[in-house]
């Protein structure tokens, strides 16, 4: 493999263990605020320390979540420079605007939240506390918007003219209303709010399959997270069914690879590009294949859930609350898919029709693109185990094993004395 | 506008080199303070603010981009060979960061510890090398592309990574001193005093060498000039310190890292990028075509105060010292 090759491969990696950290970040962002605002609101001698302990659950799975969200985006943020040079070089003054407004307007917002609300138990305001966590999840999607601002110029670049060889911006507002865009953060929202409703419904599941001593506390949040995948299935069918109605006007290349008449766009393409291979690897039909018949189980089954939720019909035979834990992790395999059909079907254009991956390359040694990827590659997808291992365990021991607000501290602890989440549970509030 | 998105830009490389820089430092002087309490409250003082330090170098990297997307290309992709390392190092010490709490066996938690040491310590040193190659200059092989071997290899970069490394952890000490109480504090002072005047030394000797055999900085009594201003902020340190006024020693030290981070881009303005061998990329070649700044800039002047603000509150709501029995939930 060549630089190239290995640069786009090394993109790849980082983004798709990057994006299924993102999804559920998406999915439990507004979820975990939903628990927060009750818990806010209920009375001090009604039900609030037990939403307090539903939000500090959720809460906790969310951060851990977050702290690979957080690691992978900031590699992926160096290596649109590193790796891809050209790309700045050609669409700079178009490109980078929404990348910057990214981190500005919304990243830098939804860290700086997160951390106050992480430490904000007992120190913060019930209802400052509660706010901040909405604005986490606010900007958690403002950040997905301007994410996509940037993605949908590559997917469909508009608001620009190219003089010279280099793009300048002519129209914000196009850039900004983008229809690639909004109906692909469409599309986005929908499927991380059922992924987050299949994982807050999975986890909850779980405890009825095993008959642990906490269904009592895990069965709100399988209603509640049952409720909104059945409420986002449709959208997320017909706003991803809505995209191949764009597809086909900007990026025709990527549905005559399904449908046929290939030959002729590759001798358009030549003409007007000049010689070279216009045609997208034939294998993202796979992926496309198996995202539209997850998108089908995706649809029919929170709504099959959610006809079961009375009276815990749903969880009652162990069979069936097995089957909803096996459902947890559709979302982010279809997602993965989604994603690889989107961007690898727009090869070999890195912005469609105005630049290729390969004029947009870095020169960079292949050996040092090599030695990065691996390096790269090991690390986060070795944290990324890591990271899921830990959510699994958390998951698997219920409200016991949250640190997340624990209402003491610590007890005192003699030198080298063992500091696990297990002893100081024992202080909290189990 | 141009110098306006520039002094933004440098503006958040500071205060990320100040508050990331305590970060790296106090991650960095971790094995050196008391085992048990003053590690946990290492570990609670890093606290609140762990992520919303970070964010300084995300917002940095973004606004490098929007507003000098020209400068932004060749130089991520000339310093590959620096970045890797150091985003690993990132990587690795924040996952270890958050994560650490959730370990269940003693091993597990010094493989963590090990990465939150690695972690802080790396990009200590890192950073100073990229300063170290920005202050010493580049070689451009293109309008667009530029190699960084031989300035890796300059003396004045060398020597860089080695003030950077005291000086961030001399910050990271002050920090500690500042927001801990008791043994945790006491060490940390003790660390500060003899890392401060050590960071100052290696600061001198530093600019010295970019001054007499580097690629010699189009303003040489600028960069003499911040040079001095770092290593007299570090002495302020110790001596505050020695005082009993860790306020005021934090205040020198994240004024030395503040003036560090500003340095190269001081000593060689106008050119944003230098050429070791004289010349290099000036602020307009670098900067981004005036329609897209002026779309940025309407963003900017609303967000940028707000920015400040939401940080700021932070600081104040979390204000105050902290012990191995603050709870940390990290």
């Amino acid at each position: 493999m060549d630089a190239v090759e290995l640069s786009r491969l090394q993109f790849a990696l980082t983004t798709s263990i990057h994006w299924l950290f993102v999804l559920l970040t998406l999915g439990l962002a507004p979820l975990v605020a939903v628990l927060h605002t009750r818990a806010a609101l209920a009375g001090p001698k009604g039900k609030r320390e037990l939403f307090e302990r539903q939000t500090r659950f959720w809460g906790q799975l969310y951060v851990v979540n977050y702290a690979l969200g957080i690691v992978s985006g900031l590699v992926m943020e160096f290596q649109f420079g590193m790796n891809w040079n050209g790309l700045s070089e050609f669409a700079g003054n178009v490109f980078g605007a929404p990348l910057a407004l990214e981190t500005m307007i919304a990243f830098f917002a939804e860290s700086t939240f997160l951390g106050l609300w992480i430490f904000g138990w007992g120190r913060l305001h019930r209802g400052v506390h509660a706010a901040l966590i909405w604005l986490v999840a606010l900007t958690a999607y403002a950040s997905a918007y301007w994410i996509m601002v940037a993605n949908g110029f590559m997917q469909n670049p508009v608001g620009h003219e190219v003089r010279g060889g280099t793009a300048y911006l002519t129209d914000f507002g196009a850039l900004l209303t983008n229809p690639n865009t909004l109906v692909a953060l469409g599309h986005i929202t929908a499927a991380a709010m059922v992924a987050g409703g299949l994982f807050l419904a999975g986890v909850s599941a779980y405890h009825f399959a095993r008959r642990t001593a906490h269904t009592d506390f895990f069965r709100t949040p399988l209603r509640l997270g049952v409720v909104v995948a059945a409420l986002f299935c449709y959208p997320l069918y017909a706003i991803g069914d809505t995209q191949f109605w764009g597809i086909a006007e900007q990026q025709p290349m990527k549905v005559a690879l399904l449908e046929g008449g290939t030959a002729e766009l590759q001798a358009a393409m030549e003409a007007q590009h000049g010689p070279g291979d216009y045609v997208p690897p034939e294998w993202i039909g796979v992926p496309l294949d198996l995202m539209v018949n997850l998108g089908w189980v995706l649809f029919f089954a929170p709504l099959i859930c959610l006809v079961l939720l009375p009276r815990d019909w749903l969880v009652r035979p162990r069979v069936l609350a097995w089957a909803t834990v096996a459902l947890t992790p559709l979302p982010f395999v279809a997602a993965v898919c989604g994603w690889l059909f989107r961007e690898v079907g727009r090869q070999p254009w890195l912005v469609y029709g105005e630049l290729t991956v390969a004029d947009a390359a870095s020169p960079v040694p292949a050996a040092a693109v090599a030695a990065s990827l691996v390096l790269f590659v090991g690390l986060l997808g070795a944290l990324a185990v890591t990271d899921w291992v830990i959510i699994a365990r958390l998951a698997h021991r219920g409200p016991e094993g949250v640190r997340l607000g624990a209402a003491d501290p610590l007890p005192a602890e003699p030198d080298d004395g063992p500091v696990t989440a297990d002893l100081g549970h024992a202080a909290g509030r189990a | 506008m141009q110098t306006a998105w520039l002094l933004l830009l440098g503006g958040l490389l500071a205060g990320y080199f100040v508050l990331g820089g305590y970060d790296y430092g106090a991650q960095a002087l971790r094995p050196l303070l008391p085992r048990g309490g003053g590690r946990q409250a290492a570990m609670a003082a890093l606290g609140p603010f762990f992520f919303g330090n970070e964010v300084w170098l995300v917002a940095f990297a973004g606004v490098l981009f929007g507003a000098f997307p020209f400068l932004e290309g060749p130089l991520l992709a000339g310093l590959y060979p620096v970045l890797v390392p150091l985003l690993l190092a990132l990587v690795a010490g924040k996952a270890a960061v958050q994560l650490r709490g959730r370990a269940r066996t003693r091993s597990g938690e010094r493989a963590w510890d090990a990465l939150i040491t690695a972690g802080g310590l790396v990009p200590a040193l890192l950073w100073g090398t990229v300063t170290g190659v920005l202050l010493n200059g580049v070689a451009f092989t293109g309008d667009h592309s530029i190699a960084v071997g031989a300035a890796l290899a300059s003396p004045t970069a060398l020597l860089c990574t080695l003030a950077s490394g005291l000086l961030f952890t001399a910050h990271g000490a002050a920090y500690l001193a500042l927001r801990t109480r008791g043994g945790t504090a006491g060490r940390a002072a003790v660390l500060l005093g003899r890392l401060a005047p050590a960071a100052a030394g290696a600061v001198v000797v530093a600019a010295a060498s970019a001054l007499v055999i580097g690629g010699a900085p189009g303003n040489p009594v600028v960069a003499a000039a911040l040079g001095a201003a770092i290593a007299a902020a570090l002495l302020g340190a110790q001596t505050a310190s020695r005082r009993g006024r860790p306020g005021a020693a934090f205040a020198c030290t994240g004024t030395a890292a503040a003036v560090f981070a500003a340095l190269p881009w001081a000593a060689h303005y106008p050119y944003v990028l230098a050429d070791a061998g004289g010349g290099g990329m000036e602020i307009g070649a670098a900067a981004a075509d005036g329609a897209t700044l002026t779309v940025l800039s309407a963003f900017g002047a609303a967000v940028v105060p707000l920015m400040l603000a939401y940080q700021a509150a932070g600081w104040w709501a979390f204000r105050g010292r902290v012990d191995d029995r603050t709870p940390s939930y990290l």
